[in-house]
Parts: C-alpha cells; sequence; structure tokens
C-alpha cells in the first residue's frame, strides 16, 4: 500500500530522516519506534505531505531550506510531491503528535472538519462511527474541544482523522501523555479500527504498550534506520529491547 | 435635546464604524493577514459602482452587486500575487498591502476623480423621526445591514462547511492541512471575504456623503482604530470598540466640534497600544500568537 525508498529529509544541513526505506501492506499495523529526536514526526509529517507544505512556505519566504528526496509511493502512485489534501483525498490521514484539535470549535464540529473533504451523509455515517469507538465523545460533543482533558482531546483528534475515511491511518505517538487505562483504550481503539479494514502506521518512543497489536515494526535512530521486523524479531534483538521495550 | 441628539447619532455612527471595520476585522480574524488595502477596496468599491452607473448607465442594483464582486476579486488576487510570496512575514503582508491599496486611491486620483461630483446613490430615500431626531432611511437601513450582514457571517462560519473550514485553519494550519483543507485557498477566500464586505460598507456607507480619495485612508484608520480597541479578531471585541468610538466620537464633534474626531480615533490607537496592546476585549496572548 505504501512504499518508501531511500526518503532523506534535510532542515537546512541537518539530516532529520536518513537514506530510510520502509513498507506497509494494506491491513497491516506497522510501528516505528525511536527516542526523542529520532525523526519519527518528520517522517510521519513527510508522509502526510506536511513537511513538503512547510518547505514550500519557507522557499516562497526564503526561510528554512527543506530537502525532500527519494520515493514515495501509495497505492502505485508517487505521492512524494503531492499536496496534503491531495494525500486526505487518496485515503493518507495523519493523526499529529500531541493529538492538536481546534480548540474553538465544539468536539462535534471538529468532527465534521474532520469529514472535510467527504461527501455530507458519508460525514454523518462516519461521526457516528467515531461516537461508537469512544462512546464518551457522544456526550461532550457540544463542549468547546480545548475544555477537555488530554485524553478526551486525543479521542477527537483520533476521531477527527476517522472521519476523514483513511485507508492509511498515521498515528504519531498516540499514547503521548496519557495514564495507562486510557493507553489500554486506545491500544483497544487501534485495534477495531484495523479490524474495520484500516491499515495503520504508528509511532511511539516505547513498543511495550504496542506490542499486542502490531504486525511489524522499525527502529530508528538519529533518522536512521536500524533494525526492522516482526514483534518478535524486535524482542528478541538484545539492544533494541533494552532501549525500546524498557524490559 | 442635544443628549437625545448625541444618543441617536453616536448608535448610528458606531454602526457606521463596525460595518466599515467588519471586513478587516474577518480576514484578519480568519487567516491573520492584517489587510492594509482595506481602504483601497473601500473606495475602490464606490468609484466602480458610480462609474457603472454614471458612466455605462446600469441599473444602480447591477453596478453595486459588480462592484461587490469585483472588490472580492481582486481581495483574492491581492492575496495570490502580493500576499503569498511573503505569507507568515508580518512586516512584508503589512507593507505590501498598504502599497496595494495607495496604488488604488492614487489610481483613481490620477483618473481625475477629485471633484465634488461623485457621489453614490442611497438605497432609500427619506427620513424618519427617532425621539425628537430626524434620521434619514440610509442610516437607520446601515444599522440593518450591520445586524444581518454579522447574522450571516454568524452562519456562515458556525453552519457551513467552508466556514467551518476556515475557522478551523484560523485555529491550527497544521491540523486543518492534515484533514485535506488547502491553506492558500483558505487565506485567498478570507481576502476576498474582507474585500466584498468592504464594498458592502462602502456602498452602504458613501452615500451619506461625496466620495473622496481621502476616505480611503480613514476607513483604514478607522479599521484599525476599532480593531486594535475592540481587540483583534474578537467579533464582541469589533462590536465593543465600535461603540465605544463611535460615542466617543459624537461626544467629541458635538461637545467641542468635528475637528476635534480625527484625534479621538488617533488617541484611541495609541493609548490601547500603550496600555492594553491586545485590546479593550481581546485576549491577552492573541496578539502574539496571530501573528
Ligand atoms: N521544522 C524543523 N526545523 C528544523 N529541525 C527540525 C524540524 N523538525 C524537526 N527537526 C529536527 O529533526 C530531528 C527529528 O525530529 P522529529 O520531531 O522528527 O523527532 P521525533 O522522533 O518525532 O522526536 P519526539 O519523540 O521527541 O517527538 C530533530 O533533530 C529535530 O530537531
Ligand atoms: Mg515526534
Amino acid at each position: 500500500m505504501l512504499e518508501v525508498k531511500n526518503l532523506m529529509v534535510f532542515f537546512e544541513n541537518a539530516l532529520a530522516v536518513n537514506d530510510l526505506s520502509l513498507e506497509v501492506k494494506k491491513g497491516e499495523i506497522v510501528g516505528v519506534f525511536g527516542s526523542n529526536s529520532a525523526g519519527k514526526t518528520t517522517l510521519m509529517n513527510t508522509i502526510a505531505g506536511l513537511t513538503q507544505h512547510m518547505m514550500h512556505r519557507e522557499q516562497r519566504k526564503g526561510g528554512q531550506r527543506i530537502t525532500i528526496s527519494g520515493e514515495m509511493l501509495f497505492e502505485g502512485e508517487d505521492i512524494l510531491r503531492a499536496k496534503p489534501s491531495r494525500r486526505v483525498a487518496k485515503g493518507i490521514v495523519l493523526c499529529r503528535e500531541r493529538h492538536p484539535v481546534f480548540k474553538d470549535c465544539s468536539v462535534e464540529e471538529n468532527l465534521r472538519l474532520g469529514g472535510y473533504l467527504r461527501k455530507e451523509s458519508e460525514i454523518r455515517e462516519r461521526i457516528r462511527y467515531a461516537y461508537d469507538l469512544f462512546p464518551p465523545l457522544e456526550r461532550l460533543k457540544g463542549k468547546k474541544a480545548g475544555m477537555l482533558s488530554g485524553g478526551e482531546q486525543e479521542m477527537v483528534a483520533i476521531g477527527m482523522a476517522l472521519a476523514a475515511r483513511p485507508k492509511l491511518l498515521i498515528m504519531d505517538e498516540p499514547l503521548l501523555g496519557l495514564s495507562p487505562a486510557m493507553q489500554s483504550e486506545v491500544v483497544r481503539a487501534v485495534r477495531e479500527i484495523s479490524r474495520d479494514g484500516v491499515t495503520i502506521l504508528l509511532a511511539e518512543q516505547y513498543a511495550r504498550p504496542v506490542m499486542p497489536v502490531i504486525d511489524r515494526g522499525y527502529v530508528i535512530e538519529n533518522g536512521t534506520l536500524i533494525v526492522s521486523g516482526t514483534g518478535k524479531e524486535l524482542l528478541d534483538n538484545p539492544e533494541v529491547r533494552s532501549a525500546y521495550f524498557g524490559v | 435635546m442635544e443628549l437625545v441628539n448625541v444618543l441617536v447619532f453616536g448608535l448610528v455612527n458606531s454602526a457606521v464604524l463596525a460595518l466599515t471595520a467588519m471586513g478587516f476585522s474577518l480576514t484578519f480574524g480568519l487567516s491573520g493577514v492584517a489587510n492594509f488595502a482595506h481602504g483601497g477596496l473601500y473606495l475602490l468599491a464606490g468609484y466602480t459602482s458610480w462609474i457603472l452607473a454614471n458612466r455605462l448607465n446600469l441599473p444602480f442594483a447591477v453596478s453595486a452587486v459588480l462592484a461587490v464582486i469585483l472588490a472580492a476579486l481582486l481581495g483574492a488576487l491581492i492575496y495570490r500575487l502580493v500576499l503569498m510570496p511573503v505569507r507568515g512575514i508580518v512586516l512584508s503582508e503589512v507593507i505590501a498591502t498598504f502599497a496595494v491599496g495607495v496604488a488604488i486611491l492614487e489610481l483613481f486620483r490620477w483618473m481625475g476623480f477629485v471633484t465634488y461630483e461623485f457621489n453614490l446613490r442611497p438605497f432609500v430615500k427619506g427620513s424618519v423621526e427617532i425621539a425628537g431626531v430626524a434620521v434619514d432611511y440610509q442610516r437607520i437601513l446601515i444599522i440593518g445591514i450591520g445586524l444581518v450582514l454579522a447574522a450571516g457571517l454568524w452562519y456562515f462560519t458556525r453552519r457551513t462547511r467552508i466556514g467551518l473550514a476556515l475557522r478551523g485553519m484560523a485555529q491550527d494550519e497544521y491540523t486543518a492541512l492534515s484533514v485535506g483543507i488547502e491553506s492558500d485557498w483558505a487565506a485567498a477566500l478570507s481576502l476576498a471575504l474582507g474585500a466584498g464586505l468592504a464594498a458592502v460598507a462602502a456602498l452602504s456607507i458613501l452615500p451619506l456623503g461625496i466620495i473622496s480619495i481621502n476616505i480611503g485612508y480613514d476607513v483604514l484608520l478607522i479599521a484599525l482604530a476599532v480593531t486594535v480597541l475592540g481587540g483583534l479578531e474578537s467579533t464582541t471585541g469589533l462590536v465593543a470598540g465600535a461603540f465605544i468610538l463611535g460615542y466617543a466620537m459624537t461626544f467629541t464633534s458635538t461637545y467641542l466640534g468635528p475637528q476635534w474626531m480625527e484625534a479621538v480615533y488617533m488617541a484611541a490607537i495609541v493609548l490601547v497600544l500603550a496600555v492594553k496592546p491586545s485590546g479593550l476585549f481581546g485576549k491577552s496572548k492573541e496578539l502574539e500568537e496571530r501573528v
């Protein structure tokens, strides 16, 4: 479904993603693991097109020089230079790091915005889906998203991404800053979303909490791929084990 | 008697100010761009509608609608040609749009629009007495138009997909991008909407007097004074700013003389910027966050 080959991303002369290749097959849940500033967010943002957008913005005003090179195919189409909106239309949807929501909009408005590119009937159906996945959201639907707790905002952010009807859902540290109970809630949701036919690529610092749901994982350090493999293969690598599994 | 006068005309003047500043405030609220071509667009709509109605003999309503459309298109074009390359550099945005505004105004001066023959027809003629004060229908209509536009904008930004998308883009650009909203499209539309509102304001307010180039510069100052006073981008702020300034100006002109009116809004800008830069009704962080 998604094929990334020899991806390089530079911010000025600093290399954030270094010659990285990865593949996500239809129906899989794939993890990307790495510590702070390993390049996870840069990778996710580059797949979603946000880095590309930032590059153009900086270019126009003569700001920071951002360089992206390599190959990126989604369902056979080259998307490396595509606009974010084009990628969303194709089904690549990113749920951003720290689960940002539209703070001055109500929960329901946030979900509607998620379905911005979809038909009205589809939006309604997707909002229903989000409420079924996270029942507390329905009770909160009239509330301003900025007033919600971190965990509730996370549900809104995921619901919003789902309203965009993703084929490939990209989640950047979905467990960041959540209580253990809320973490398992999100892991449960990930499993359910996947069961409903959505392919998932998710980034985390620690692999342990998502280990039960992922099919394969990639470990990156300083933008470079260290190892990849099934969950078990990663667990068997002693270095990886101590650094990313906390065991 | 004089007090009743002040109360009634203060209300009308406040509505005029709110309508004058509405487009500027909307564009700023939705895209973060302070469109200093606001006064230029305002006058462009006034002169265009005059030319269409008086030189090309188009019906008044048609000339008005065309003027609004032209202003809106020009607003979008200003974004595409002038603002897009400097997006995010606030000083450049201000200088670039101000230059466009000056260019529009001076173009009309150069074309000879400097005599006293240019005035727009009011939508309705006649007047009515309110508490013993004669108020012409056009002034009452201005209040009505202000209310209708405010309600319309409220509906547009809460209930329609496009309006919601513009609000989303204003709150968090990268999250908006990640659900497929395009930022250049949103900004161009915000500029077009603000320019269209400037045109509607011009067509409603200009019939109260004659059209002259300097009005363009005054309109920009008024928009700045009202939005700075009320707090940039908030609708309550816009209305409150317009009312404070409207009544302050009416008081000064009645009791001190009309020549002091300009001093009032200049003083308002300076005072607010010195004492509470986010505006009387703005949240303190708004300025830094937006700009
Ligand atoms: N816009 C930017 N400009 C300059 N450097 C950047 C930018 N974004 C990221 N970087 C750099 O790229 C590297 C990778 O950052 P990235 O945010 O992708 O890491 P991460 O793995 O997501 O880290 P974390 O776990 O802390 O979120 C870092 O060294 C960071 O400083
Ligand atoms: Mg990150």
